[in-house]
């Protein structure tokens, strides 16, 4: 465990600046001029070297990116082109609502996927449960930018029960956590109804039954104590990408959260404020990472106790 | 086939009593008969084995009579009795015997734990089923006796293990002491050596007729190995495809095999000796 954390903080950085110095590359490599975006179509060319020069954009890529590694370890990632405010400022602020909206989304995904993935394993392969299981993977396959549009038009426009847009009162986030869910839903119910029928066919489970075991025990002691450890696991993964912004839904729902917001940061190359969603979002997705690591070994004693030398 | 020596002694009752038992598995190739009319039974303090080779049917049998094959994919026909309760007929018999009077010992220890669950939450788990113990303190007692009798060593250590941290020899013995819990009238083993050691194997069989001894127990053994079954049984059935093939007392079916099916698999054992070079080596297609 000493050596353990220190590490694997280590790996996570190294994937961090990996990752911010990558991007900062390639969102240079594309095309379009921030400078262009910035002073409009009818700038002269003067005006727009004027910018270039004002943003920082005239010097060299190499000088431009030693410059950034400065602002790496000054925390202060410079000016959003299109706020004219502190870039890691305007990220910041947008960040609680992307928590918000992955929170209430993995909480409610975990809190349907698993008893029905349960109730799928105890039920495999009978009639029910393969229509259960149809519609699981139709969920799979519906794209949410579609299933955020259906939900809105029928719970906002048709039966206006839930507001069509931002994040003003707690009913604005019923449909975005919905349609986030939804996906997951599909996912890790059928991780858990795979991982459940495995453990329901393992040697250990029949042996269980044959000492007395009743079959209550059988699946929530046995059977969900062993399948909890992988979708744990999933549930956390899962949860890290969608701090990443989930951006679909997001502009679908008008969400002002992280994932609208790197949307508007590339249509008008904003670097900074590129640089710093990237960067805000990449730690926390490999803090969350490793705090699943953490945990692993309080779920799973064969990780905490290792092989020991048997007697 | 000789018939069974004791189906004539009138005192005789059986703790198990199987009559015509027949199993047909549900395969993706179609219906496989793995158990062909089998009868047996087993009276107490008696140690009746079935020995055959792999797929001959005989892991099936035992699974039958407990009722542990899925019930989707086993049709099971013929009569079934515990100490002279029909456990086939009703599918909820059986669940009053499992843990109280009766115990299976398994064939591979390694994988017969839940790895995420104490050794010792799963012994407390087996005494508090028998109903017999009560109180935290008194079932925490009762693991550590039953722990002693099987002769682990460190007792309060290795309740705190979890099944991972235990060699395959010591897992056998926590699986016995499981058993133990339920005060067994009826062990089924299933071939409770044969994913051990050599050198651990004679120590667990040892410590199952010494159960037999002291509790009049039952013991219905499963192996290939001739070795294990001369050693512990008092009848031997030998079991190919599905049928028992030869039946009689243990001595006598090692000794004096009537079929050749039975000396066939008598050859097959290997023994320390001179090496023989002239010796053909028999194919174990038997």
């Amino acid at each position: 465990m000493l050596t353990y954390l220190p590490k694997r903080l280590g790996q996570g950085l190294l994937t961090v600046f990996l990752t911010v110095s990558v991007v900062f590359l390639l969102i240079r490599l594309a095309p379009g001029d921030p400078a262009a975006a910035f002073a409009g179509p009818l700038a002269t060319s003067e005006e727009l070297a004027a910018v270039r020069e004002q943003f920082g954009l005239d010097a060299p890529i190499f000088q431009q990116y030693l410059i950034f590694i400065g602002q790496l370890f000054t925390g202060n990632l410079g000016t959003s082109y299109s706020f004219q405010a502190p870039a890691m400022t305007v990220v910041m602020e947008r960040l609680p609502y992307t928590l918000t909206l992955a929170t209430s989304s993995i909480l409610l995904a975990a809190l349907v996927a698993i008893p029905l993935g349960m109730w799928m394993a105890r039920r495999a392969d009978t009639g029910g449960e393969v229509g259960v299981n149809v519609l699981t993977v139709a969920g799979q396959s519906m794209p949410d930018f579609w299933t955020g549009i259906m939900l809105l038009t029928a719970f906002s426009v048709v039966l206006p029960i839930f507001p069509a847009s931002g994040f003003t009162t707690w009913g604005g986030l019923v449909l975005p956590t919905i349609t986030v869910a939804i996906l997951q839903v599909a996912l890790i119910s059928r991780m858990v109804r795979r991982e459940m029928v495995n453990n329901f066919n393992s040697p250990y489970l029949t042996i269980a039954r044959s000492r007395g075991v009743s079959e209550r025990l059988l699946t929530w002691r046995y059977a969900l104590g062993n399948a909890g450890i992988p979708v744990f696991t999933a549930l956390g993964t899962r949860f890290a990408a969608m701090l990443n912004g989930v951006v679909v839904v997001e502009v679908v729902f008008g969400w002002p959260g992280v994932g609208s917001l790197i949307v508007r940061a590339l249509e008008t190359r904003d670097y900074p404020l590129i640089q710093a969603t990237v960067l805000i979002t990449a730690l926390l997705a490999v803090a969350v990472q490793l705090l699943i690591d953490l945990a692993y070994p309080l779920l799973d004693p064969r990780v905490r106790l290792g092989k020991a030398a048997s007697v | 086939m000789s018939t069974l020596t004791h189906n004539e002694a009138p005192p005789y009752t059986a703790v198990l009593e199987v009559k015509n038992l027949s199993v047909e598995l549900m395969t993706d190739n179609g219906v496989f008969k793995a158990v062909d009319n089998v009868s047996f039974s087993i009276g107490r303090g008696e140690t009746v084995t079935i020995i055959g080779e792999s797929g001959s049917g005989k892991s099936t049998t035992a699974m039958a009579l407990l009722q542990l094959l899925p019930r989707d994919l086993a049709v099971l026909s013929g009569a079934v009795r515990i100490k002279g309760k029909d456990v086939l007929s009703d599918h909820q018999t059986i669940k009053k015997f499992r843990g109280r009077g009766l115990a299976l010992i398994p064939q591979d220890p390694m994988t017969a734990l839940s790895p995420v669950l104490s050794i010792g939450s799963q012994l407390r788990e087996a005494i508090k089923i028998t109903g017999k113990v009560k109180g935290k303190e008194a079932i925490h007692a009762k693991a550590m006796e039953l722990l002693g009798q099987v002769r682990i060593p460190l007792v309060e250590e290795q309740l705190k293990k979890f099944p991972h941290q235990l060699s395959g020899g010591m897992l056998q013995r926590v699986l016995i002491a499981i058993a133990l819990a339920s005060e067994p009238e009826l062990l089924v083993a299933d071939e409770p050596t044969s994913a051990l050691d050599v050198t651990v194997q004679a120590g667990i069989l040892d410590l199952m007729l010494e159960i037999q001894e002291t509790r009049g127990t039952a013991i219905l053994m499963i192996t290939h190995d001739i070795g294990v079954a001369r050693l512990v049984s008092d009848t031997i059935h030998v079991m190919q495809r599905g049928r028992f093939v030869e039946s009689g007392d243990a001595r006598q079916v090692v000794e004096e095999p009537s079929e050749e099916y039975t000396r066939k698999l008598l050859a097959a054992v290997p023994r320390l000796g001179d090496w023989d070079e002239s010796m053909p080596v028999e194919e174990s297609h038997v």
